[in-house]
């Protein structure tokens, strides 16, 4: 009798699972989990890539998510666990450089989900890595930088020192050179990518000696603040807002920025799992695939305050002969959404500031140059912290 | 008129001690509820959830198992300290300077030495590392009277500093592409795991056999006797001949070496390499303070208290990902809890009566 109540429950799950299986294959749902290193409110990296998840969420009917905030990279082998143990997530993305090697070990732990590490470089089956850089977007704001700047000093506030905020840096700078050659880039590192009273202060300190331009990469709008306090009690500090649309922390002194539109990435990554397109190939769009944006809001990419003040400044180029601030930004703009190979920043002769040649004249950096890039170009002060 | 008096008490059984732990624990419950009421969130629903996320599932409970070994293991080195009145709040530091050492020790003989050799090895230059930082503030203390809770706050972010001028500088790994970090540790120097989890295990039965170990110190040797009457009666113990300098080097060297003990498990057991202070310790040195407290400084219970605690933080995972409430709510909810537990703790040592009478 036990017997046959035993195999009875065996045909039972087995038809069960049959079900469930059949089920599946008509409608594929997906679940995604993503995994921030910052609050979704911090107006920087996390709150653009939850303004993309929700927009990948609202396309794709098939498509379920879910996320985790604030979390440490001391905690994020538990997160990921957790997401595809508890969760049942099909795909994690991984949302910071540190997450990394959890994401890789993530990896071989459970070799049937798929993983994607946003800004990484180590890759394996089932781990793919993807990026949307804003460097050109950077470059633009030089130009506008160094055509506004009245002290030529020009101040940078950054997180880290790794390759993408060097990439940032350089990019800036190279952008300033273009239009004024005279001008020298200060950079103050604040190591901490969610630290506004660093940057605060870091800010208030490259304004003490003389900046009146300030570009960071800090995920709050707190070097936007101190600009917009400075220029309320008369003192012109023009700022460049980063990641999200921080002009209306700003309005006297946001001049411009750049943001991230992830949702489009999210949707094609998404769209390939669905379709068993997939594959773990290196992720990188710029602005020709519409990832990187020009402007500090949605709808400006120049604050109009600044705008004749920027058509008004004239500059000599080789390639235009004079021509507005305005222009230039604009005609490289619409070049930049062709193609890295139409117009790039980093177009040799490029020399360090050591006075070394990086690269040669009529060259352009490679993707992965860029990737691993750590040396200031020549109009930035200062040595890399080692 | 309501009169309310409190008066100390004297005598605290072991049932009194679990029955206040367990009401101030329901009370915070009844708040925390309220908190999940303004949020929209379903109260039981939500606590449950908590739970579940911390000790009701397999997968929780191994997670909370691996928060717990840096717990109980500064935990309970805490509690020497403390119960000689020595206020070591640089367990923090402590453990960056075990992972220091350590990692160092790794890199340098993991490639040469087989597992036996190296890992025993590891173990004793984090013990020596952690203890050597946790010396410092003793020498300063009881040579120069600086006050102890000011040095090892400070010396913990002297050692953060190190720890990241080594990483960007001298040991910063070839294989890392520029990044700041050391190359992974040789497989030797890696410890092994109980399959499917993350419990590196000699780290458990290391944190398992202190806490027994410093339990019989503490209760049964002269050495624990001496530390208890240096915090306890001072006075007494100039008068009985006890080496001041003598007992708290040996206390401080034991409580820091056992945090630095917590920092070779967290960086050879869960992260294979050196790398920011922040990614190599979510705050462990600071939350073991709280650890010690709630075992009422007795080393042995720190298991307990450090097996819960860590089950707060791993179930405050649900409240995110199952809730889907922010990130903050953790914080809430796990201070709020700490809170009436400390509240808790008065109501221990007082005896509260409220009487009334007509005018």
């Amino acid at each position: 009798m036990k017997k046959w109540t035993l195999l009875l429950l065996i045909c039972s799950i087995a038809m069960l699972g049959f079900s469930a299986g059949t089920a599946g294959a008509e409608d594929k749902k997906i679940k995604a989990g993503f995994i921030y290193v910052g609050p979704v409110g911090d107006y920087g990296f996390s709150h653009a890539h939850d303004l993309g998840r929700k927009f990948a969420e609202e396309k794709l009917d098939w498509l379920e998510t879910v996320y985790v905030e604030s979390v440490s990279e001391a905690d994020s082998d538990r997160i990921i666990d957790r997401l595809v143990q508890q969760q049942k997530c099909d795909v994690v993305f991984t949302n910071s450089f540190g997450f990394m090697d959890s994401t890789i070990k993530a990896g071989e732990r459970y070799p049937d989900k798929i993983f994607m590490h946003c800004s990484g470089f180590k890759r394996s089956d089932n781990v793919g890595t993807y990026f949307g850089d804003l460097y050109q977007m950077y470059y633009l704001n030089g130009i506008m930088a160094g055509a506004l700047t009245q002290t030529n000093k020009i101040g940078y506030v950054a997180a880290f020192p790794i390759p993408e905020l060097i990439r940032h840096i350089d990019a800036y700078a190279l952008g300033i050179k273009a239009v004024n050659p005279d001008a020298k880039v200060h950079v103050k590192w604040i190591y901490a990518w969610y630290g506004p009273d660093k940057a605060r202060e870091a800010a208030e300190s490259l304004i003490a000696e003389g900046c009146d331009t300030l570009a960071f990469t800090e995920d709050t709008p707190a070097v936007i603040e101190v600009g917009q306090e400075h220029t309320e009690k008369g003192k012109q500090i023009y700022t460049f807002s980063h990641y999200s649309a921080m002009q209306p922390y700003g309005e006297d002194s946001v001049v411009s920025g750049q943001f991230m539109n992830w949702g489009g990435m999210y949707v094609k990554i998404l769209e390939d799992i669905q379709a068993g397109n997939w594959t773990n190939e290196d992720i990188w769009w710029l602005a020709k695939e519409g990832a990187a944006i020009l402007g500090g809001n949605e709808t400006d990419p120049i604050n109009p305050k600044f705008v004749d003040d920027l058509k008004q400044a004239m500059v000599q180029t080789e390639e235009f002969g004079e021509i507005s601030a305005y222009d230039l930004v604009m005609t490289r703009y619409d070049q930049m959404k062709q193609g890295v190979d139409v117009f790039d920043p980093f177009v040799g002769p490029i020399s360090d500031n050591k006075g070394n040649l990086q690269i040669p004249a009529g060259e352009r950096a490679s993707k992965d140059d860029l990737l691993s890039i750590m040396y200031y170009v020549d109009n930035v002060e200062g040595t890399i912290p080692q | 008129m309501i009169h309310i008096t409190s008066t100390d008490r004297y005598r605290i059984t072991r049932w009194r001690v679990v029955m206040t732990n367990i009401l101030s624990l329901a009370a915070g419950l009844v708040v925390i509820s309220f908190i999940f009421m303004i949020a929209g969130v379903n109260p039981l629903f939500a606590i449950s959830e908590i739970f579940q996320g911390s000790f009701g599932s397999v997968y929780g409970f191994k997670e909370t198992v691996t928060k717990a070994i840096p717990l109980i293991l500064i935990g309970a080195g805490l509690t020497l300290a403390f119960r000689a009145k020595f206020w070591n709040i640089g367990a923090e530091g402590q453990l960056l300077m075990g992972a220091i050492f350590a990692t160092w020790t790794g890199l340098t003989f993991g490639d040469t030495l087989p597992s036996w050799g190296i890992i025993p090895l590891m173990f004793a230059a984090g013990f020596l590392g952690g203890a050597l930082w946790g010396i410092i503030p003793a020498i300063l203390k009881i040579r120069y009277a600086i006050n102890e809770v000011i040095s090892t706050l400070m010396l913990n972010y002297i050692c953060a500093h190190i720890l990241t001028m080594l990483i960007v500088g001298p040991w910063k790994g070839g294989t890392r592409f520029g990044f700041p970090g050391t190359d992974t540790l040789p497989e030797a120097a890696i410890l092994s795991v109980i399959p499917g989890s993350r419990i590196h295990y000699v780290t458990l039965i290391l944190a398992l056999a202190c806490a027994a170990i410093l339990t019989m110190i503490i209760y049964w040797t002269r050495f624990g006797y001496e530390a208890r009457v240096v915090g306890e009666n001072p006075e007494a113990g100039k008068y009985a001949g006890i080496d001041f300098l003598k007992t708290t080097l040996i206390l401080m060297a034991i409580s820091g070496g056992l945090a630095g003990m917590a920092g070779v498990g967290e960086v050879a057991g869960i992260h294979q390499y050196l790398g920011y202070p922040d990614s190599m310790s979510s705050g462990y040195g600071f939350t073991a303070i709280i650890v010690a407290w709630l075992a009422k400084l007795n080393p042995l219970y720190t298991v307990i208290s450090g097996l819960f605690f860590a089950g707060i933080l791993v179930g405050g995972d649900a409240i995110q990902i199952s809730l889907g409430l922010p990130a903050a709510t953790v914080n809430i909810v796990n201070g709020t809890l700490l809170i009436f537990l400390i509240m808790g703790d008065y109501f221990l040592n007082h005896k509260i009566s409220i009487t009334f009478s007509t005018p």
